[in-house]
């Protein structure tokens, strides 16, 4: 049955038959309209962004109520963490005599500043609950199980990365709480058997309040200028580098061992 | 070494990975020993104290008296009985906090954990494991107290003395050594 076309309708067809001739669109979208299983899966396969998924996923890892979506919450958070603390990053200072007032300044003397920082709190509290929920249900589901044990191990590491994200973001305010709780923290690393000043056996290479590890991690002997920097580089390139390599690892671990099936 | 053991490969085989993991070991190490720096801006660890005239005496019924004028920027008390002077350190031995001090209680209070000292420094309450440390303190030719909290001053743990953690007053031997100059500065109005 011969269909009668509008010119409007020719029209469109020619655009979209110049599109979908065009080199730049065959070079983005490679593999047509994906119509058939073989296409669908070429379509996960020949694209950047989509291969970090699956080519297949089975029914039972859609479904809601078995992963309840929280690995996929915590990467969410972590861009919005990233976006968020880039655009923190213009503004804050991390000097003793600016850091307090630059979040200050942030709260309130930045256009959508105080919108900026919230979301970087929260999303950050957010993180720490949503991967802690994420490891219980693949505790519980039993995720953890052979061929998975590597990817749990590396959960756990991504777990200890966050905390750690968290606590070195934790000084960076330069406020009261955020100063004594890292005093706290980072006096625990004195207790570290031979190589903290208060462990045990820090006699043993002479371990003193200026030589053990607690002053590496400081930079000196109490909470100042040095831990001030060295939290901020922690936190804004060197725990995020290495929080993002091993998640590309777990992702990709994901993918080939599949989703793991209901109990 | 005979041709089986030790072939012409299996040398340049270890020679290799020997030198590769030589040179990530040294690599290692560089980066650790980058992470303690040569130098360091913080406040000294010795300050000029003043003369002990200017530290107020115990009145009648008083044992002794904390002068926190040096807390702020120091972390120290000075603190005069009858005897004389001595310091404390203001960095409380849990986990390195500021403890308050409360003349009306006459105790020091840690606001992290809730160590309570008292004005001899040794932990009544709280997760305290050692009284706080003492500074030590030398007269100048001037008559002016030097105090120096170096390494944050003696401890119990340096004294070298029988610890007992239940029980956690100075015992007489220590006494012998913090009560006795260089911790301590005998001084009678």
């Amino acid at each position: 049955m011969e269909e009668k076309k509008t010119s409007f309708q020719k029209t469109l067809d020619a655009i979209v038959k110049v599109i979908l001739a065009n080199p730049v669109y065959k070079s983005i979208f490679r593999t047509g309209y994906p119509s058939t299983a073989l296409k669908r899966m070429a379509v996960m396969r020949s694209s950047f962004y989509m291969h970090i998924f699956p080519t297949k996923v089975g029914e039972h890892g859609l479904k809601l109520r078995y992963s309840w979506c929280m690995g996929g919450i915590t990467f969410f958070l972590f861009l919005l963490l990233t976006i968020t603390g880039v655009l923190l990053m213009f503004y804050y200072i991390p000097e003793e005599n600016r850091a307090y007032n630059d979040m200050k300044d942030l709260r309130f003397m930045v256009p959508f500043g105080i919108i900026l920082r919230n979301m970087h709190r929260w999303a950050a509290h957010g993180m720490v609950l949503t991967v802690m929920l994420h490891m219980m249900r693949v505790f519980y589901t039993g995720s953890y199980k052979a061929p998975r044990q590597l990817n749990w191990v590396v959960g756990v590491i991504l777990l200890l990365l966050t905390l750690m994200l968290s606590f070195t973001g934790y000084l960076l305010p330069w406020d009261q709480l955020g100063f004594w709780a890292v005093t706290v923290g980072t006096n625990m690393a004195s207790a570290t058997p031979v190589l903290g000043y208060e462990g045990p056996f820090h006699d043993l290479l002479g371990v003193q309040i200026d030589n053990d590890i607690r002053f590496a991690l400081i930079g000196g002997t109490r909470i100042g200028a040095n831990a001030l920097v060295r939290a901020y580089v922690w936190h804004c390139v060197a725990l995020p580098l290495i929080a993002t390599l091993l998640m590309i690892f777990h992702f990709w671990r994901i993918r080939k061992d599949g989703f793991s099936g209901p109990l | 070494m005979d041709k089986e053991n030790l072939s012409r490969r299996r040398f340049f085989n270890l020679v290799g990975w020997g030198s590769i993991a030589a040179l990530l070991g040294g690599v290692g190490a560089a980066t650790a020993k980058f992470f303690y720096p040569g130098v360091l801006y913080e406040p000294r660890a010795t300050f000029n104290a003043g003369k002990p005239s200017d530290y107020v005496a115990p009145q009648a019924g008083e044992t002794v008296v904390v002068d926190e004028r040096w807390k702020k920027n120091q972390r120290v008390w000075l603190l005069r009985n009858r005897e004389g002077i001595y310091g404390l350190t203001g960095v409380c031995t849990h986990l390195g906090c500021t403890p308050n001090w409360f003349p009306s209680e006459h105790l020091f209070k840690c606001p992290c954990h809730g160590s309570v000292y008292n004005p001899e420094g040794e932990p009544i309450a709280g997760p305290a494991p050692e009284p706080l440390y003492r500074p030590k303190i030398a007269l100048d030719p001037a008559g002016n107290m030097i105090v120096s909290t170096g390494l944050l001053g003696i401890r119990r743990s340096n004294l070298q003395t029988t610890k007992k953690y239940k029980d956690v007053y100075w015992h007489e031997d220590e006494k012998a050594v913090i009560f006795k100059a260089p911790f301590f500065l005998a001084y009678k109005a």
